[in-house]
Parts: structure tokens; sequence; C-alpha cells
């Protein structure tokens, strides 16, 4: 996984995204690989698991091996403009830009070319080797995904069109774009989680990399029998309380299927300790 | 006419926010009071909450329960509602039928969110309950839904459509005047198409809307004002992120939150457990692996503690616990033991 260009990570709110993303930037860090990692849309949840208050759109180093940044929608349209269309000199590209500026609130597709083609851009530059995008949750991403599609639909022909296509190339690589689907092993993220699967095999708009179940509890490792035998009280309680909902995420678990199994962390309390910790499990990951 | 309580139950995605709000209206209808409670949520929870599937934007009551009805509200549909009723017939037509339409209906947040405050406010004036309960979209923490009104207002009579289609009311003329702009060609040359035109059309349609929205939506903010608004959150760093965004925005919002209410709250007693005597029948590997489970989610239960009161400590809003189910309730029982295992949600639901 950690050999693709360009990794998205997604999964509806509050199932650890940030954390994820950046554990997956620290783990290809620590392999010696060159890491840009990017959030799409609110960057606070990224900057905190990366041990920094905030990001900018400029990459700044957070660590050793990794830059993060947030994609700026002004500057990525400029550069979209000059870098990727390769508008020609002489044309009022100040004029364009602010032209288009306002159109991006309000043309489908436009706001979203331009946030995709940003990571899309950077990936296929050398000074990274991976670019690991804290990508909004999957409903959202999806309308993301689709852009490319929509503007080829929009536009009949030329350059946008041409860019377009290209984007979606690389988006449906596998070698070279994935998608991390992050979910945690409870009813509703799970019945989510296999709708969006799929979703995405009738459309296919991004090669699946890995599923993560986030927060999959320890073994207790104790029988329901011993568990009786204890008095009434606290720990009685919690093992009672760890056990029943061990059972409830291995019913889920199973449901989901294939998923790379990432631990609940008891206690800790900072996000950037969320990430070093879970960074661990991507050593052996596929 | 009797007036009509509104509340509003607001917070991230995935925190029990729809359990929360169907808990509210079993306990008030339980009460006496007839109760219409709302979802926007596109996934069918409520319904299976609710044990009704399949609810549609009309009201239907809920089984063998006195005084309770539930909605889902389908947003995309709404859009259209919004489009039949405030533009004229033909414009109306043209509208719907725009490629560009849908694919704004879609995607503008606001919007949808403005459509579910619009329905809110029919269900709220047609005086047919005594309290309306609003689980509201969970984008942006549920301030998305608090200002779609004003977001809405500004996307119909904006910079963009004033910038694209000049001020007042333009009439189809202008269409040429816009497409003119030597600016809008050179984007069009780039872009390979009349794409322009064809978004300047559709913005000039859009605008013939702008009265009739903006006198609804200044209704639609006075409901909200009057509603009492709850929060919910974990206290997971991101949907507390979401709630003190929420609670930082009011002075624009003018929306008063009654009570913050922490869901899934870890017992107490896990935090400051000392543990029993050696138990006779159990081995020393099991003695371990429990010691080291009530310490782990002692921690655990610590650290919530500590996130709770820093919070307290910080905004002047009540605050409650409910406590952690291992499954979370499924059916209208499972919602009233939900409300018994909590000794303070009652009070911050309803004062």
């Amino acid at each position: 996984m950690l050999d693709r260009r360009l990794l998205l990570v997604s999964g509806k709110g509050g199932v650890g995204k940030s954390a994820v993303a950046a554990s997956i930037a620290i783990a290809a860090a620590r392999l010696g690989r060159r890491v840009l990692a990017l959030g799409m849309v609110d960057s606070l949840g990224l900057a905190l698991h990366l041990g920094v208050d905030s990001l900018g759109a400029d990459p700044r180093a957070v660590a050793p091996g990794i830059q993060a940044a947030v994609i700026d929608r002004a500057r990525a349209l400029d550069e979209y403009l000059k870098l990727q269309l390769r508008v020609p000199r002489g044309t009022p590209t100040r004029q364009l830009s602010k032209a288009l500026n306002v159109l991006v609130d309000t043309v489908p597709g436009v706001r979203e070319i331009i946030s995709m083609g940003k990571p899309i851009y950077e990936a296929q530059q050398s000074r990274w080797d991976l670019v690991v995008v804290d990508a909004p949750p999957l409903g959202q991403l999806l309308s993301y995904l689709r852009a490319p599609a929509t503007i080829e639909r929009l536009v009949p022909s030329g350059i946008v069109q041409n860019q377009a296509a290209s984007m979606r190339r690389f988006l449906l690589d596998a070698r070279r774009s994935g998608l991390v689907l992050v979910t945690l092993p409870e009813e509703l993220p799970i019945l989510e989680t296999v709708d969006s699967l799929d979703e995405l095999a009738t459309e296919p708009l991004v090669d699946l990399a890995l599923v993560a179940a986030n927060r999959v509890l320890p073994r207790l490792g104790v029988s329901d029998g011993v568990i009786t035998r204890l008095p009434d009280g606290p720990m009685r309680h919690a093992a009672e309380f760890h056990s029943t909902l061990e059972d409830h995420q291995r019913y889920w678990l199973d449901a989901l299927g294939d998923a790379t199994r990432l631990p609940h962390l008891f206690g800790l309390v900072t996000p950037a300790e969320v990430a070093a910790q879970l960074s661990g499990a991507w050593g052996e990951a596929r | 006419m009797k007036r009509t309580e509104i509340m509003l139950v607001a917070g991230a995605g995935g925190v029990g926010k729809t359990t929360v709000s169907a808990t509210a209206a079993v306990l008030s209808a339980e009460g006496g009071v007839s109760t219409l409670v709302v979802t926007v949520d596109p996934a069918r929870r409520l319904g299976d909450a609710l044990g009704v599937g399949g609810l549609g934007n009309r009201p239907v009551k809920v089984a063998g329960r006195e005084n309770l009805w539930a909605a889902m509200l389908d947003v995309t549909a709404s859009w259209e509602a919004i489009v039949t009723r405030h533009a004229e017939p033909e414009v109306a037509e043209r509208l719907v039928v725009n490629p560009f339409f849908r694919a704004v209906a879609d995607r503008f947040p606001a919007a949808q969110a403005y459509a579910a405050g619009e329905q809110m406010a029919d269900f709220v004036d047609s005086g047919a309950w005594d309290r309306v309960i609003v689980d509201t979209p969970p984008s942006g923490g549920g301030i998305d839904f608090v200002l779609a009104p004003a977001a809405m207002r500004e996307l119909i009579g904006g910079r963009l459509l004033t910038w694209l289609t000049g001020a007042g009311i333009p009439g189809r003329r202008a269409l040429y005047r816009v497409t003119a702009r030597p600016m809008l060609r050179v984007a069009d040359s780039i872009l390979g198409g009349p794409l322009l035109e064809d978004i300047a059309e559709f913005m000039l349609d859009l605008r013939t809307l702008y009265d009739g929205l903006a006198s609804r939506a200044s209704e639609v903010e006075r409901h909200l004002r009057a509603a009492r608004t709850v929060l919910i959150t974990t206290a997971s760093p991101t949907p507390l992120r979401e709630v003190r965004r929420f609670l930082d925005q009011l002075p624009t919002a003018s929306v008063d939150p009654a009570a913050v209410i922490f869901n899934r709250v870890l017992p107490a007693s896990w935090a400051t457990a000392g543990e029993p005597d050696a138990v006779e029948g159990i081995g020393q590997a099991s003695w371990t692996a429990l010691h080291d489970n009530l310490a782990r989610w002692g921690a655990e239960a610590r650290h919530e503690a500590d996130t709770r009161r820093q919070f307290a400590a910080s905004y002047r809003v009540a605050v409650a616990t409910v406590p952690l189910l291992t499954s979370p309730p499924t059916d209208l029982e499972g919602l009233a033991l939900l409300a018994d295992a909590s000794t303070d949600l009652v009070g911050a639901l309803f004062g």
C-alpha cells in the first residue's frame, strides 16, 4: 500500500480518518519515504495528529520526512490554470482566475476538480514518494472523485477535458492511487461502509487500497465463567462490558470481511500520541 | 393558535444524535405532548430507531404510540419544492430540467439544509403538533442548518449573481450582455464550450426566486432563533471540536444552546476503582487480565471525565451525560432504557 503515490483516506465522521491519515504518513516516513500529508477540506484534525496547531497552503516540515499542508482553493485554482492547464502565455490569467474563482462556488465539478487536481498533481512530482490525503467523508469525497467525469460531460472538448480524463485514469490506476476506507467495528459505520463498498464496486472511481477497522478492542482472554466469580463491582462490570463489546465488534468485523485492524487506544491524551501509536500497524500491512 | 415548541438536536455525525432525538420524542410524547420528530439524515437511522421503515416527507404516526409522529425528509425533493414554491411556473419548469440544477441541488449543502429548514417551518406553522424535534443534518456539526437561510439568501442574491447579472432582477435580455463580457469569452475559449452561457441562464432564472425566498428565509430564521437547541457530543476530539465551533459561532447564529449532552459516557466508578481481594478459583493469568482490563478502562474513563471538566469550565452551558450502552438502542423500549440510565438527560432536553 505504501508503494503507491497517492492515498486518499476517507470514512464517515468520527471514525478517526485524520488519525489514520497521519499514522500512514508517519509509517511511510519511517521507511524513508518523502511524504506530503494534505488536508483536503478541514485540516485541523490532520494538523493536531501530526503534532502541530495548524497547516497552511505551503507545505511545512512537521516531522523528519513529512511535510504537510492544506489545500487552499484560491491558490489551487491559480496552480491549476498555470501548471495543469498550461494556459498560454499572454492570456490574462489574473482576470480569468478572478472570473473562474467566482464561478467555482456554483458550477458543479469546478471546485471539486480543483481540489482533486492538487493532490493528483503533487503525487506526480518527483519531490514526493507518497501523498497522503485526509479526505472528507466518503459521500462528499465521491462528488470530488466524480468531478473529472462531470467535467468531461459538461465541457465538450479542449485542455480542461483532457486534463479531467487524465485525472480519472490516475485515480483508477491501482499502482499509483488508492482509497483507504476507515470504519469502526460498530453497526452503523459497518453498514455504511458495506454500502460504500457496493457503491464503489458499481461505480469505480478510485482503486480501493484497503479497509481499516479502527478502535478494535484487545482480547480480554477471560471466560464468562471466570468473570461471574468476581464480586459485584468495577472490576466485574468493566470485564462484562469489555467482553460484550468485544462480541459485538467481532460480529460486525465478520460482517465487514477483509480489513486491517487498528487497535483501540485507551486513555491516550494527545492526537499526536494516537497517530504515533497507530503508525505501528502499517509496518506489516499489505 | 397554540404555539409550537421547536427543539433542534445538533452535533457531529456518529455521536448518537438520531438516538437522542428519538429518545426526546418518545419522552415528550409520553408526557402527553403531541410530538413530531424530523430527521434529514439520508440514512434511515431514525426509521430504524423508531421501528418504522420508509418514512417519507409526510409525517407518519408511530405505531403503538400516542402523540408521536415521525418524518424523514428527502431534501432533494424539498429543493424542487422550494423552486416550485418561489419561482414562476415556466421558470420553475426550466430550472428543474437545467443540467446545473440537479448538480447544484446535490452539492450545495446549505440548499439541502435550507430545504430542511423550510420543511421544519411548514410543520411548525401547520400548528398540528405541540413540539417539533429536528435531528439536524450533521454537516458542520449542525451550524450549517442554523446558518442555511442566510447562506441561501447569499447564494441567490449574493455577489456571484449580482456580478453575473447586474443589480436588480434582470430580464432575459441581460443574458446576452453577460455572456458578451470579454472575461467570460476568454474563459469560454479555454473551457471549450458555451458552458458559461448555460450557467448564466441558470443564474438568471435562479435570481427570480429571490423575493419569495428571502421573506421565507427570514421566517425560517425566526423559528430557528426561537428553538431550544441541544448539542450532542462524545468526549472524542472530533465531535467536541464541532460543538466548540457551534458555541463559538453563536453570536452570528443567535441560537442559544440549552445544553450540551455527552453521549456514551463510561462509569465514573471505573476511574477511581480499587480492586477486590483475590477471588478463589481465578488463576493468576486471568487475574492479571482482569486487572489490566480495569486499569485500561479506568484510564479511559479518567480521560473522558477530564475532557468533560475542561469543557464545562470553558463554556457557560449546562452539561449532561448519557451512559455508554454496549449496544445502541434499536427500538422504543431501548430508548426508554437509555433515558432511565441517565440522571440528567430529561433536564437537559426539556429544562
